[in-house]
């Protein structure tokens, strides 16, 4: 067993702040839900640094991530996995031409 | 090297990786990303096999997202822990040997310039600072001295961490290290300094513990070699394993460092604000700006 990063959804949906996606040293690996305004840890993809837990407590003090064992996370596990994984860019303007 | 590399063969969508297919349909290919955006498209970059924690892996992660035209982007990079990264990106890697990065990339800048007289591919070195400051270092400062327009990025974390720890031109004096155990003899190279004196038209000092800062850096710097000149960015990306920081403590080091040796330093030369302001729209930089500071003066 090994530990993970988990989100609360209810802390982190009350401010979203999004400084755990910009920190995290992975790709997509802390996602962001649009619908529920909240972070979300894609679990296959965490390698459990604790980087987010630091920046969540020291920078943003919010307090809502821990780090726990796999094996304890919480429901919704199935739909954390990157084979799970959606995206939703609607404010994706086209970038300046290039010329 | 165009919009069109990453699409797959009509036909063959359903066979494709979803990997692949992500980064067809949400990656940031063609659009407009920041770092404010993260977490809602498919990045350029993939799982890697860097240590858990590294901040160079993030310091790397942020460039790739700050890239202004991604599909029209080279990256060159040398041995060391960088190019670990770098090859699991969907941007074109070239792997120079140890010490001709910058060589390699002044030749790939002249071939694209000549086969794409009409667009800006842009060339982007980003190799550690062994491959930079001891090894490449000729090849470093004359690409610079013949004012060859390319990024060069320095991963500056202060030792040869994928070799076992031994010192570089770029580690700190006294510092001791596991191949360097009676501490380092001589000064950190100023590099930034020798930047400037080279000719260098935009030179950045950053540490990843500010991702807008890292974003707008990149951004200039990508820019301004376009047309400008040479631009150098040193980045402070710590190696938690050979400097023995615990891997949530990788970003209160950064902070530290910082504020001791480390602080946000710039520099633009005339001629690259007066593009950045007339061609890009800085407004920090348009001509009225300036005029104004100068009589505020």
């Amino acid at each position: 067993m090994y530990l993970v990063a988990n989100i609360d959804p209810n802390i982190c949906g009350a401010t979203s702040c999004t400084l755990c996606t910009q920190f995290c040293p992975e790709a997509n690996t802390i996602q962001y839900d649009k619908e529920r305004k909240t972070a979300f840890v894609s679990v296959d993809r965490c390698k459990g640094c604790a980087q987010c837990v630091w920046v969540c407590d020291n920078m943003a003090k919010h307090h809502a991530i821990k780090m726990i064992m796999i094996d304890q996370l919480p429901e919704e596990f199935a739909n954390k996995l990157t084979k799970n994984m959606s995206y939703e860019q609607e404010n994706l303007k086209p970038s300046p031409i290039n010329k | 090297m165009s919009l069109d590399y990453v699409k797959s063969t009509p036909g063959f969508e359903k066979f494709m990786p979803k990997d692949y297919r992500d980064m067809i349909d949400h990656g940031p290919f063609g659009k407009k990303v920041s770092v404010s955006q993260v977490g809602t498209f498919k990045e350029i970059l993939e799982e890697h096999p860097m240590c858990a924690g590294c901040a160079m892996t993030l310091f790397i992660r942020l460039s790739l997202i700050a890239l202004p035209n991604p599909e029209d982007t080279i990256i060159v990079g040398t041995a060391g822990c960088g190019r670990l990264v770098l090859s699991q990106a969907a941007v074109p890697f070239v792997y120079g040997n140890y010490g001709d990065t910058n060589a390699v990339a002044s030749g790939l800048k002249r071939g694209l310039m000549t086969r794409f007289p009409d667009k800006h591919k842009d060339v982007v070195v980003m190799a550690g600072d062994g491959g930079l400051a001891d090894i490449g270092f000729s090849m470093m400062m004359h690409s610079w001295f013949r004012k060859e327009k390319f990024t060069t990025i320095m991963l500056d974390n202060e030792v040869y961490g994928n070799t076992g720890g031994q010192e570089s031109g770029m580690t700190n004096i006294g510092s001791v290290l596991k191949m360097a155990p009676l501490g380092k003899k001589f000064e950190k190279i100023d590099m930034p300094e020798l930047a400037k004196t080279a000719g260098c038209a935009y030179v950045a000092m950053v540490v990843p513990n500010n991702p807008k800062r890292v974003e707008q850096c990149i951004k200039k710097a990508i820019l301004i070699a376009r047309e400008v000149g040479p631009t150098y960015i040193q980045a402070y990306t710590s190696c938690n394993i050979e400097y023995a920081i615990p891997t949530d403590k990788v970003m209160e080091d950064a902070k530290n460092v910082e504020n001791d040796r480390y602080q946000f330093k710039e520099y633009i030369s005339e001629d690259a604000k007066q593009y950045l302001g007339e061609k890009w729209g800085y407004k920090e930089y348009a001509r009225k700006a300036i005029q104004t500071a100068e009589v505020a003066k």
